[in-house]
């Protein structure tokens, strides 16, 4: 009975806590389906804001921007991070330390100070403001986490796996493909996650490199809150949201099929 | 992983196939505020030109000073508010504008012209305009608001917003004292500091960017504030909240089209700003956007509910005594410092 008691505080703590941490995301989705124009008060049922969603050009053309570039982003970002990690983790160069410090600088320095720097780095090579230069712009901060992210998987490693790959007759690449790909995965997945959100709500780094036609999601909400936030930003985030949780079951589900113990992925 | 990725790559093909296929169209690249331009004006252009209008929204008039200083946006027409007009003039990130080219200019009233910001118009043709006032809650004023008094009345003591801004607050001291918002007298710039020294135990809270939000929410029942915020918030409470221009006057902005100095699409940019100088489609923009345009051969166009809602035109006598916000050089040190003071107390 004593322990019930003690199991009963810790219950309430955590229902308390994902409260917190839920609360806000329900009742986004909630009013959502609001028939009120103010977020205030609920004054009943209505799909209204999705229906105009639908026919709201603008609107949709930012989240498809955000898709585009979070997604050309994310692989870029996989693609350059993880063999920076690779390096990193498993061999020793001159300059290691060096490459480790710059890698962390882009995580470190103020958005602000990277999205200046970035666009005076743009006209000083003449490359016109467009999506790509947000596309540019999110890689540069991207490969970072990523390299970050997978380095610490592969630390966490023991290298004595690979070396066992090696004496039983694997070349070097199928030692990666077969051994520490597998292994670092759920490393370069997580990162690629974490670099796809960082991507999709980036406002102020996005801010300064936008060019003509590239106004994402978070810039277009921003500029929204001149006149006023409709529910049709929570209608969109409502989309996004179930969205992201579709992909983060699929890929939990990718990852459960690759990793058993067959070893190929 | 990978048939994830090879998705979105093919998504991200597909989409840069799609603009691809414009590149041999004529366009027009338009940075503007957002709700300022309703969806169904930019498809009329698009169909009578045959040129495609990209349109950009922002949210601030800096964000259109860093776009046009980093040399490299593509955007040919902007809109930025007068004081801006005023500061990208002088950094030659606006082209001089032929009047020649634009045979609807003599639709604008001539009261929205040759501007202390751009003499002449030369660099910029007025779009839409608004005003600083008073929104207030009808049900808990004493007796109908109609002049910068009430924001000074002990007896709304707590109850009072000032926007959170030297040049509004000053505005409004120095409007009730009968002075000009652009005031440059030391003595009487003192005499307004110790009239809002005063009013400070008054107000509630000092905001510029949620005002309209606070007094919706019923957290203070008189606020100061811009008109189109205050209109959105009257429209959704319209036996609860009213707005009005003081008697005295308030401030006056104006936002203006202009044309960037690199522009590439010259001819479109010219035949868009003419365009939206025509009656017609001036009218639609104001019946649309909710917003006061600075084309009086629009107004026999506009809806009779707009025309007659004093927040978006307020009545003439009114407007008469309503003032840009000027530049004060050498004068703004002087507010800066005793605006520190007031807030500091």
């Amino acid at each position: 009975m004593k322990g019930g008691w003690h199991r009963r505080l810790l219950a309430a703590h955590t229902a308390l806590v994902y409260l917190f941490l839920y609360a806000p995301i329900a009742i986004l989705v909630a009013f959502s389906f609001n028939a009120a124009r103010q977020t205030a008060f609920w004054e009943g049922f209505t799909l209204d804001w999705y229906r105009r969603l639908l026919s709201n050009a603008l609107l949709f053309r930012s989240v498809r921007n955000s898709l585009v570039v979070a997604g050309i982003t994310t692989a870029a970002a996989v693609l350059l991070g993880t063999p920076a990690a690779l390096a990193l983790a498993r061999h020793e160069f001159r300059g290691r330390r060096a490459t480790q410090a710059l890698l962390y600088l882009p995580v470190i320095i103020p958005e602000v100070v990277l999205g200046g720097a970035l666009v005076t780095f743009f006209g000083a090579v003449g490359l016109r403001l467009s999506l790509w230069t947000v596309v540019i712009a999110h890689i540069v901060f991207s490969v970072s986490y990523v390299a970050i992210v997978v380095r610490a998987r592969l630390s966490g490693l023991d290298p004595s796996l690979a070396e066992a790959a090696r004496d039983l007759g694997a070349n070097p690449f199928e030692t990666f493909r077969r051994v520490t790909l597998p292994l670092a995965a759920p490393g370069i997945l997580a990162s690629a996650l974490l670099v796809f959100t960082l991507s999709i709500d980036d406002y102020v780094v996005t801010s300064f490199v936008a060019g003509v036609g590239a106004t994402t999601l978070p810039l277009h909400i921003y500029s929204m809150l001149k006149v006023g936030v409709t529910p049709e930003v929570n209608a969109i985030s409502t989309l996004i949201l179930a969205g992201t949780i579709v992909l983060i079951v699929l890929a939990h589900r990718l990852l459960l099929d690759s990793s058993p113990t067959e070893g190929a992925g | 992983m990978k048939r994830f990725f090879l998705i979105l790559f093919a998504a991200a093909v597909l989409t840069s196939c799609g603009s691809k296929e414009n590149a041999a169209r004529a366009k027009v690249n338009i940075y503007i505020w957002t709700n300022y331009l309703p969806p169904e004006v930019v498809a009329e252009f698009e169909r009578r030109t045959g040129i495609d209008a990209n349109v950009d929204t922002y949210d601030s008039n800096e964000a259109v000073l860093a776009k046009l200083q980093s040399g490299v946006a593509d955007y040919d027409v902007v809109v930025p508010s007068d004081y801006m007009v005023k500061i990208l003039v002088p950094q030659g990130l606006l082209q001089t504008i032929d009047h020649n080219r634009l045979p609807h200019f003599k639709n604008l009233d001539p009261r929205f012209l040759n501007q202390a910001f751009d003499p002449g118009n030369a660099h910029s043709i007025p779009y839409l305009w608004g005003t600083t006032g008073i929104g207030y809650n009808k049900q808990k004023v004493k007796e109908p608001i109609d002049s910068w008094r009430a924001l000074f009345d002990g007896r709304y003591a707590g109850r009072i917003l000032m926007l959170d801004d030297p040049r509004e607050a000053f505005g409004a001291a120095l409007k009730l004292m009968g002075r000009s918002i652009n005031e440059r007298d030391p003595a009487t710039l003192r005499r307004a500091a110790a009239m809002l020294e005063a009013q400070k135990r008054l107000v509630r809270t000092y905001n510029s960017s949620d005002f309209a939000n606070l007094l919706a929410a019923g957290d203070v029942d008189l606020a100061q504030g811009w008109n189109g915020e205050m209109a959105e918030a009257v429209t959704n409470a319209p036996d609860r909240l009213a707005y009005v221009v003081p008697k005295e006057g308030g401030t006056l902005w104006i936002d203006n089209l202009a044309i960037s100095k690199g522009a590439r699409n010259l001819d479109a940019a010219y035949a868009f700003i003419d365009y939206v100088l025509e009656p017609k489609t001036a009218a639609k923009i104001v019946n649309g956007v909710h917003y006061a345009a600075a084309n009086q051969a629009a107004w026999p166009l506009i809806d009779d509910k707009i025309r007659r809602d004093p927040a978006i035109y307020p009545p003439k006598e009114v407007l008469d005594r309503c003032e840009l916000i000027e530049d004060l050089g050498k004068t703004m040190p002087l507010i800066d410092e005793l605006w520190t003071e007031i807030k500091a107390q």
